[in-house]
């Protein structure tokens, strides 16, 4: 039979280990008495787009942080569980987390580029990792400025101050930050709710072009840029995952009642 | 009205998208012109084969449809088109309708053929291949318009519909005429005009894709402006 | 109740207008209570270094004696029902310029005196006088007016027997010396011979001091009272009476510059404050190097690493309190803690053999300095913790994100970010250091230092010495101003002087801190 268009939905519970980027195995996470995540267990695949939604509070922001430990700064935050990314269980006491890190790149809300030149902010990780040779880093800031879709408009500045570019700069600024790592993985916490609509566009387009390079994993309020962007979605609500499916079932026939509540704007 | 071109789009997927939906119209529309042409020829030549096989290949149309209508839900639901893309989606949503209803009233007409229900009369034959021909015509121009989004080829289109409509009554004149000294049965001739009923109606269906191109293009409806002239009418008449 | 009766006697506009009315009041006296302390300092110190007229003052003295005097009056003001002036004189019970108290009632007259001069000497000393002529060493006079010729001659003579003292006697001394050390004996012929150069040389000096002494020049007071005054320890001739407006002002910043560049003289009533102005800067810029890692390192330590838990507030709140301390109680903790017991035990410990002469258990600049660093570190670890805590979380979390551990974060990131706020802490450190004076006079600052902290001898910084300090001066001079108006105005000289460098200073760290501000806040 005719086949017009050409979708691909991986099949998510039995996602054959080398297209799986992270999985989750029965985290719960706690901070101090408060449960935060419970019991998730899930895949994410490889090169792809994944999108988190949900309520605020509903544990999505915690659940991408477990991924690059960022919940350790809270000295009260406890999980059980594990998460795998490759072989490794990251939630090992054993695990470095500043390299890890440097594997798991993080956006967060509002842009956030350091006081500094823009190639500066570019080499902050690549310094604290020890690179000193001018040409190396040169190389670096290039690429991951045009990864960034950032080098054209910034490179007769790269020595100004970051804090006079706009916005949406900055936010490229610092997902270029992160993409100088050479990340496996890139976590976005509401990378676009600080920004206008247009420059959100703008980021969207770049997450898609992003995503051959790492695997993005998205969280994100706005339930219209998560169908916009992201390839699969989970829908997590009071620390529990819902719902997890390619983004077009999820947005077109959701197969949980509470899914199509919060996606159709209907939540009590 | 502005024209607007579908892939300027900041997202470079939603750009893929929408011309990949459009594309699939002008491949479902290519082939119901396919099947108008391959039904034409199976009647001109009585070829019961070729009859058959465009009965078959209405299935493909149906799975078309489908397969259209679904990627216009997902795209509404993902990528929450606006304004002209809103109108894009939602005329192709209903343009599949219309071609789908032609693949059935094209297939109709090939079981003409598959039944031996040919009419016997020449003459009614080739009244009945010329309208085809034109019909075909027509099709061909709407599916341009619609390709090209040019809202004055589908109202030129729009207007052939009337000779196609004069052609039909003619012949229909023509077949009650004939009905009379004819020795074939009623039953036979009642397919015959079911089936030329049909090919009128395939000429309805593109008509109705011309007033989607024009809204499309000019974001304005022109549907059923007869209705409007017709309550100015009657308030004439109070 | 108050407000309840505002409520009912005003309309709300009216009250408005009330609060506005009395705000600006209030604002509008603290402003003419700084303007009025800055005018009055600016103006009696600046005062100091205008050049005033000599007069020729005819009066009549309380005893009845008609006298006439060259004098400046140096001050003047209201006294019941008369109005009285400061003189500052010469006459002939005392040629060198004194100053007392001179009523209205019994001045005759008082007019510039054109030819009088104001006669400043080496030591400080000031003579009113008429310059006459200039003693030649065959004691014949000459015309005042070849005095700047035999000024030079003299300052020849002055070099040569600089130069016998510096290259020749000192050498036979260290000669001498090391031949003392050697245990050679006096009848060594060694030493028969070094012995007489030095003789053949110091006589020569002799003879050229004597030769230098004797040109003099002769002045006669209103009096007409004559004296002599060696040339060589003349310093300025000022004839104040003839200067024209520039040419007073020249002389002003000519005397601005010897105050800021030369020692004090006549126990701290006249010259200039050079050693306070040294010792304060450098006091001041010791403090700031200890005070600023200790500070910032503790407020970040507090800030960043210490868990929030009771004993880290008590510990916040000690640190505030610390800040209103009475200073005087940390000059006493420096003494006892500093000197005595810190100092005492390095003296026990490495100066064994000097003792019991003390080397570090003394008061000394460095003592000093810590003391003050300890004086001002809460002030510095109170405003540090408010820059770091407003170093935005999001920027943290960045710098975590990219992999960096928590001191690297603090580093690259948090102390940049934070630095206009630990400038601001180090701007009050300066300021109050600058202007101490209680706790610094137990623990190092002295009313007369006779070496500055810094020469060119090793170690070049020396910082068990005492040192000087511009508070120390002014609190010093205030005590002598009670009998003494010229040397009071001397010191609101220095009080302007500490303030413009409390100033400088704040100006510097402000402009520093606004370019940091620049740099690190604009988001």
């Amino acid at each position: 039979m005719l086949t017009l268009f050409d979708h691909e939905y991986l099949d998510l519970d039995n996602l054959s280990d080398d297209l799986t980027a992270i999985r989750v195995e029965n985290l719960s996470l706690q901070f101090g008495t408060k449960h935060v995540l419970e019991n998730i267990s899930m895949r994410v695949p490889k090169n792809r787009v994944t999108a988190f939604i949900g309520q605020s509070g509903c544990g999505k922001s915690t659940l991408i942080s477990a991924f690059n430990r960022m919940n350790d700064l809270n000295p009260h935050c406890r999980y059980q569980g594990q998460i795998f990314i490759g072989q490794r269980d990251i939630t090992h006491k054993k695990q470095n987390v500043s390299e890890l890190r440097t594997q798991v790149g993080m956006v967060f809300q509002r842009p956030n580029p350091f006081p500094m030149s823009i190639y500066d902010n570019v080499c902050y990780g690549l310094k604290l990792q020890g690179i000193k040779v001018r040409r190396q880093l040169d190389d670096a800031v290039e690429s991951a400025l045009k990864d960034a879709a950032l080098w054209k408009e910034v490179k007769d500045r790269l020595f100004d101050s970051a804090a006079i570019l706009s916005g949406g700069q900055q936010q490229r600024l610092v997902i270029a930050r992160a993409l100088a790592l050479k990340p496996d993985i890139l976590l976005l916490d509401e990378p676009t709710s600080a920004l206008d609509p247009l420059t959100t566009l703008y980021i969207e387009e770049l997450i898609a072009e992003l995503k051959s390079r790492c695997t993005i994993i998205i969280v994100t309020h706005n339930m219209q840029q998560a169908a916009r962007v992201s390839d699969y979605t989970a829908f997590l609500h009071q620390g529990r995952l819902i719902e997890y499916s390619d983004s077009d079932t999820l947005f077109t026939t959701p197969q949980q009642k509470q899914t199509e509540d919060y996606i159709t704007g209907r939540y009590g | 009205m502005r024209q607007v071109a579908f892939n300027t789009h900041i997202s470079g997927k939603f750009n893929t998208e929408l011309e990949n939906l459009r594309n699939s119209v002008m491949t479902m529309g290519g082939e119901v012109e396919q099947q108008l042409i391959d039904t034409l020829k199976a009647i001109r030549l009585n070829h019961s084969g070729l009859a058959e096989k465009v009965a078959l290949n209405d299935l493909r149309i149906n799975s078309m449809e489908i397969q259209i209508d679904q990627e216009c839900m997902r795209i509404i639901a993902k990528r929450h088109p606006t304004a002209s893309d809103l109108r894009l989606v939602m005329i192709i949503s209903k343009a599949i309708t219309d071609i789908e209803r032609m693949g059935d009233e094209i297939e109709r007409m090939a079981r003409l053929v598959t039944k031996q229900k040919i009419p016997q009369s020449e003459s009614v034959k080739s009244s009945m291949l010329s309208i085809g021909e034109k019909v075909v015509a027509m099709m061909r121009g709407t599916f341009d318009a619609f390709a090209r989004q040019d809202d004055n080829a589908a109202l030129e289109v729009y207007d052939q519909d009337n000779r196609i409509d004069s052609e039909y009554k003619l012949l229909l004149a023509y077949i009650v005429k004939e009905m009379e000294n004819s020795s074939e049965s009623m039953q036979d001739w009642l397919e015959i005009l079911w089936a030329l009923r049909s090919l009128e109606r395939v000429g309805d269906r593109c008509k109705n894709i011309c007033e989607y191109v024009v809204t499309l293009a000019r974001g304005e409806d022109i549907r059923h402006t007869p209705l409007e002239n017709l309550s100015q009418t009657l308030e004439n008449l109070e | 109740m108050i407000s309840n009766l505002l409520k009912r006697l005003l309309s709300s506009g009216q009250r408005q207008a009330f609060f506005i009315g009395a705000g600006a009041f209030f604002t509008g006296v603290l402003l003419l209570a700084m303007v009025s302390i800055v005018m009055l300092i600016a103006a009696r110190g600046g005062g100091y270094f205008w050049p005033k007229e000599v007069q020729r003052v005819e009066y009549i003295s309380p005893q009845g004696q008609a006298r006439v005097v060259f004098g400046q009056i140096e001050s003047e003001y209201q006294q019941e029902d008369t109005r009285v002036y400061w003189l500052y004189y010469s006459d002939a019970a005392s040629p060198f310029a004194h100053q007392s108290l001179i009523e209205e009632s019994w001045m005759q007259s008082a007019r510039p005196a054109k030819n009088a001069a104001r006669i400043a000497l080496k030591d400080g000393r000031v003579m009113l006088a008429e310059p006459v002529s200039v003693m030649l060493p065959d004691d014949a006079p000459v015309s005042i007016l070849r005095l700047d010729a035999v000024r030079d001659k003299v300052a020849t003579i002055e070099q040569r027997i600089a130069e016998l003292r510096e290259n020749v006697l000192s050498d036979i001394h260290l000669q001498l010396t090391e031949l003392d050390s050697r245990q050679v004996s006096d009848a060594a012929p060694a030493r028969a011979r070094l012995n007489q150069a030095f003789d053949k040389w110091h006589a020569q000096v002799l003879a050229l001091e004597s030769q230098r002494d004797s040109y003099r020049m002769q002045v006669r007071l209103a009096d007409g009272y004559e004296t002599t005054l060696p040339l060589n320890t003349l310093y300025s001739i000022d004839y104040t009476s003839r200067l024209s407006f520039a040419e007073k002002l020249t002389v002003a910043v000519k005397r601005v510059g010897r105050f800021l560049s030369e020692s004090p003289k006549q126990a701290n009533t006249a010259g200039g404050v050079f050693p306070a102005l040294f010792g304060t800067v450098l006091m001041v810029f010791l403090m700031t190097i200890i005070v600023a890692p200790f500070g910032v390192m503790a407020a970040v330590y507090l800030n960043e690493y210490a868990a929030d838990t009771t004993l880290t507030s008590v510990i916040r709140i000690c640190v505030s309190n610390m800040a209103g301390v009475p200073s005087i109680v940390y000059g006493v903790f420096g003494l006892g803690f500093f000197i005595y017991g810190v100092g005492g035990s390095l003296d026990a410990l490495f100066f064994r053999d000097t003792l019991p002469a003390p080397t570090m258990g003394t008061p000394g600049v460095f003592w000093a300095a810590l003391t003050m660093a300890i004086l001002t570190l809460p002030v510095v670890i109170v405003a540090t913790e408010e820059g770091l805590r407003n170093v935005p979380q999001d920027l943290k979390a960045g710098s975590y994100a990219l992999g960096a551990t928590k001191a690297e974060t603090v580093w690259h990131t948090i102390l940049p970010m934070a630095s206009p706020g630990i400038m601001t802490g180090v701007i009050l450190a300066i300021a109050r250091a600058a202007g101490e004076v209680a706790p610094l006079m137990l623990v190092g600052a002295v009313k007369f230092a006779p070496n500055l902290p810094i020469d060119g001898e090793f170690p070049y910084l020396h910082l068990e010495r005492q040192f000087m300090h511009l508070g120390v001066l002014i609190y010093d001079g205030a005590f002598h101003s009670q009998t003494d108006a010229k040397s009071a105005s001397m010191m609101f000289a220095a009080c302007l002087l500490l303030l413009v460098v409390v100033f400088i200073l704040n100006i510097l760290a402000v402009l520093l801190r606004s370019r940091l501000r620049r740099r690190y806040e604009k988001r």
